[in-house]
């Protein structure tokens, strides 16, 4: 019993991080039905960034983490200058079409660069208080992990204030849902495009900062958490970010259920099962409008 | 304030303008009704600048908009309240009030814009914090011309605003743009519910097959036999 | 289609010709380099053409179609090592990828497209890594079979695959199938209102395009010696299809072709200055197709020939294929 718990609650403390993950996706194809597919390399460029501002210059990487968010929101801003600027051109239906060859062009673009600059080696930041452990209730919680779920929990927090109350978040939620009628108040919408997807990929890199301190990267990773990210949305539905950040929690429970009852080898697997369970039960999603 | 010289456009394939002009001084109410067609509804979406024209102008303080992007014209007081009224349903009625007050000029008003518009629809002051998609199609309607007020527009124009509508709630929209017209807000009016239109404006063009095919006072188009034969006569089809 | 049914069949034509060429290669010539090249290319021919058919013509992007061949050649292979027939084997692979695709999409063909993208993906991803875990080993095949292997049988093989993959596709742009399909991939709402049952011809189509992968997986296992089971799965399978078909121009029989021929040649070429650029180059230039010439080798031959027919009539426009 008491494997079963801690195994849980490893499973819940990653599952804040595919909730991170799958936030920023889930921001940039609700606002601008754009699905970038290449959102898993966003997340390990912001890891080995982490990786370089810890190793490199020595910074806490938690700290790191406040110099991380802007820069890969500076990316964001650049990729969708140079790419999904282009793409949001076309109607929705070609929006996703396009968007789904280009991020997967630019998935393995980013991944060939990343294997050259940093060889396929995987990386881990250590700190000296990784280590630490807590006890709670019986279960031992690693301190580190916890806390990245904290600021996880934090960053989804502050997005969707930002969403609810500030006047660009609220220009955001409304170019999601139309935004011709956005532009009819004056919305300028490509610049809350910018925005959103500004704002998407800076979570893609936090996401990805902290699984360089808790785990380990290298270029495999970017597919593996896109996937995640994808599973994560689709299970979760779009419309909320903290129902995305559930969702996420849900799948870190599920991997880690399926671990013990099926074994290590097929953990992956349920993460397929419960995307199709969704497709041809409930296809909105666990919290996401019909 | 606004001209619109030879304008022509299309709608997919068809040909929906064809050399049509047409002008709204300020104060002015004018209606532009005709049959069935994509015409009217392209010609306010060419003004508000979500459609380029093939040809002609569009000229707004004397200034040629041509390429302006739309919420580039809302920021200098045209505002569109679109067919179909296109609230952002998933917020509420108060939101979606507060974010028509968008661009800077109307932010600054915002509080004082927000209570006339709750003054004039006292049923929305009550509905306040209730979801704009829950909302019966007369107050849906009532939050889209609300919404378009708060950017404190100089010209309102209005795509069907009577459609769907219970024939009592299409009454008190219609006096609610006496009202807004008496506060200075000149209204362009595209409508399928002729006599209602005519009556309301100061003028009117007849718009068929992608052209104007007549123009006058309001109520001299009204009182016109041809024009009743052609939409108010019981041969008439009306939607 | 108003455009006159010789005009139509000329590229695929010309595709079947030079492939048939290729067939003379193993008399002319005995070097098992050129021959091994040969079936890289053949192979990478059939594997677009059959990513072609779903997403060039059907007009559903599958990002996962490396799960395809990958099931292809992994059922292949346990059945042949086992000792089945090769055809036999090759058979059960295509009708197990053909099941697999279309499972998928019965659950993603009624919702929005990216559904199916990410179900493909998910599909391949989690096959080779779930593969990768069960048989980590090497597979290699027994001694009798390497003593017995004839590169040639290989190679004709291919041939076929390859021939009459393009011979398929061709087929397919002049059949009510295909029609369907294409316009499915135009407009889905328009096509479902006239008539066209929309569900039917993409899972059709699904079936037909995952069938052929699985083959040419299938292929795959026969003609490598030795291989991780979970190589066949890797991603990389599914860029070189969905690259090779955007390069050549999609939609058409015999874009493939040309973007096989290119993609293979220069991949040679680079392999020899630089190993691994070739992926950060193809993911660039296809990221431009994408977005600047959709139509990939074929649209930009044709409208250089445009060009110089009509010297004088600059971009002139014309009633697209």
């Amino acid at each position: 019993m008491r494997v079963l718990l801690q195994q849980l609650l490893l499973g819940l403390l990653l599952g804040g991080l595919y909730g991170l993950a799958a936030a920023g996706l889930s921001l940039i194809f609700g606002v601008l039905k754009v699905l970038n597919v290449a959102h898993g390399e966003l997340i390990m460029v912001g890891g080995y960034l982490a990786f370089w501002l810890a190793t490199g210059l020595g910074l806490d990487p938690f700290l790191a983490l406040l110099a991380v968010i802007p820069l890969t929101a500076v990316l964001g801003l650049a990729l969708y200058g140079a790419l999904f600027g282009f793409v949001v051109r076309f109607d929705e239906e070609t929006r996703i079409k396009n968007s789904l060859l280009v991020g997967f062009g630019l998935a393995l673009t980013l991944h060939a660069l990343a294997v050259r600059a940093f060889t396929a080696d995987e990386r881990s930041i250590p700190t000296a208080y990784w280590g630490q452990t807590v006890a709670l209730g019986g279960l031992v919680v690693p301190v580190g992990r916890l806390a990245s779920l904290a600021v996880a929990l934090a960053l989804i927090g502050l997005t969707h204030l930002f969403l609810a109350r500030g006047r660009w978040g609220q220009a955001i939620r409304a170019v999601a849902e139309d935004w011709e009628a956005a532009l009819l108040q004056g919305i300028d919408v490509r610049r809350a495009y910018l925005l959103a997807f500004a704002i998407g990929t800076g979570l893609a890199g936090a996401a990805g900062a902290l699984v360089s301190v808790g785990y380990s990267i290298s270029p495999a990773i970017g597919l593996e958490w896109t996937l995640k990210a994808l599973i994560v949305v689709v299970l979760a539905g779009l419309g909320s970010l903290v129902g995305t950040f559930v969702g996420g929690l849900v799948l870190g429970l599920a991997e880690a259920a399926s671990a013990l009852t099926f074994g290590g080898p097929y953990r992956e697997v349920v993460g397929l099962l419960l995307f199709f369970c969704v497709l041809l039960g409930r296809p909105q999603g666990l919290f996401g409008r019909a | 304030m606004l001209e619109v010289s030879e304008l022509s456009a299309t709608h997919g394939e068809l040909q929906a303008l064809s050399g049509v002009s047409a002008r709204v001084g300020a104060g002015e109410i004018v209606a532009l009704v005709g049959s069935n067609g994509a015409g009217k509804t392209t010609l306010l979406r060419c003004i508000a600048g979500l459609v380029r024209p093939r040809a002609g102008r569009i000229r707004w303080d004397g200034e040629d908009v041509a390429g302006v992007l739309p919420h580039r014209l809302v920021e200098r007081g045209l505002a569109l309240v679109p067919e179909g009224r296109r609230l952002f349903g998933r917020m509420t009625v108060d939101e979606n009030l507060r974010l028509g007050a968008f661009p800077p000029r109307a932010l600054r008003e915002r509080e004082a814009t927000l209570d006339r518009v709750y003054t004039t629809f006292p049923r929305l002051a009550e509905r306040r914090r209730q979801l704009a998609g829950s909302l019966s199609g007369g107050e849906q309607q009532m939050v889209a011309i609300g919404r378009a007020l708060m950017t404190r527009p100089r010209l309102l124009m209005l795509d069907e605003p009577s459609l769907g509508l219970a024939p009592r709630a299409v009454e008190a929209i219609f006096r609610v743009f006496t009202e807004i017209n008496r506060s200075g807000v000149a209204i362009f009016l595209v409508e399928q519910n002729v006599r209602a239109a005519l009556g309301l404006a100061h003028r009117a063009y007849l718009l068929e097959h992608a052209r104007v095919v007549g123009e006058g006072s309001g109520a001299g188009l009204l009182d016109d036999p041809q024009v009743r034969q052609a939409y108010l006569g019981p041969l008439a089809v009306v939607r | 289609m108003k455009v006159a049914r010789r005009a139509e069949f000329r590229g695929p034509t010309a595709a079947v010709v030079t492939l048939g060429a290729l067939g003379l290669v193993p008399l002319l010539v005995g070097r098992e380099d050129l021959l091994n090249l040969g079936v890289v290319f053949l192979l990478t021919v059939a594997l677009a053409q059959s990513w072609n058919v779903i997403a060039g013509l059907a007009g559903q992007v599958n990002l996962g179609h490396a799960a395809f061949f990958g099931l292809g050649a992994l059922v292949t292979r346990e059945l042949w090592v086992t000792g089945t027939s090769i055809g036999l084997a090759m058979a059960a692979g295509a009708a197990v990828a053909a099941a697999a695709g279309v499972a998928v999409g019965l659950a993603a063909f009624r919702l929005r497209g990216a559904y199916f993208a990410i179900g493909t993906l998910a599909l391949g991803e989690i096959l080779r890594i779930s593969v990768g875990n069960v048989l980590s080993e090497i597979s290699t095949l027994p001694a009798a079979t390497i003593a017995g292997y004839r590169l040639t049988a290989r190679y004709y093989a291919a041939l076929a695959l390859a021939v009459g993959s393009v011979l398929i596709v061709t087929a397919l742009g002049v059949s009510r199938l295909g029609l369907g399909m294409q316009a499915v991939r135009e407009d889905e709402a328009a096509a479902a209102a006239s008539g066209v049952g929309a569900l039917g011809v993409k899972l059709r189509a699904v079936a037909l395009s995952t069938a052929l992968a699985g083959l040419t997986g299938g292929l795959f296992a026969y003609y490598h010696i030795s291989y991780y089971p979970q190589h066949p799965f890797s991603p990389v399978w599914t860029f070189d299809a969905v690259l090779v078909t955007f390069i050549g121009g999609a939609g058409t029989a015999h874009g493939p072709v040309l973007g096989a021929a290119f993609y293979v040649l220069f991949k040679e070429y680079l392999a020899v200055r630089w190993v691994d650029a070739h992926l950060l180059i193809f993911g660039t230039l296809f990221v431009l197709i994408v977005l600047l010439l959709p139509g990939g080798l074929v649209e930009a031959g044709q409208r250089l020939s445009r060009r110089l027919a009509r010297p004088g009539a600059g971009a002139a426009a014309s009633a697209g294929p």
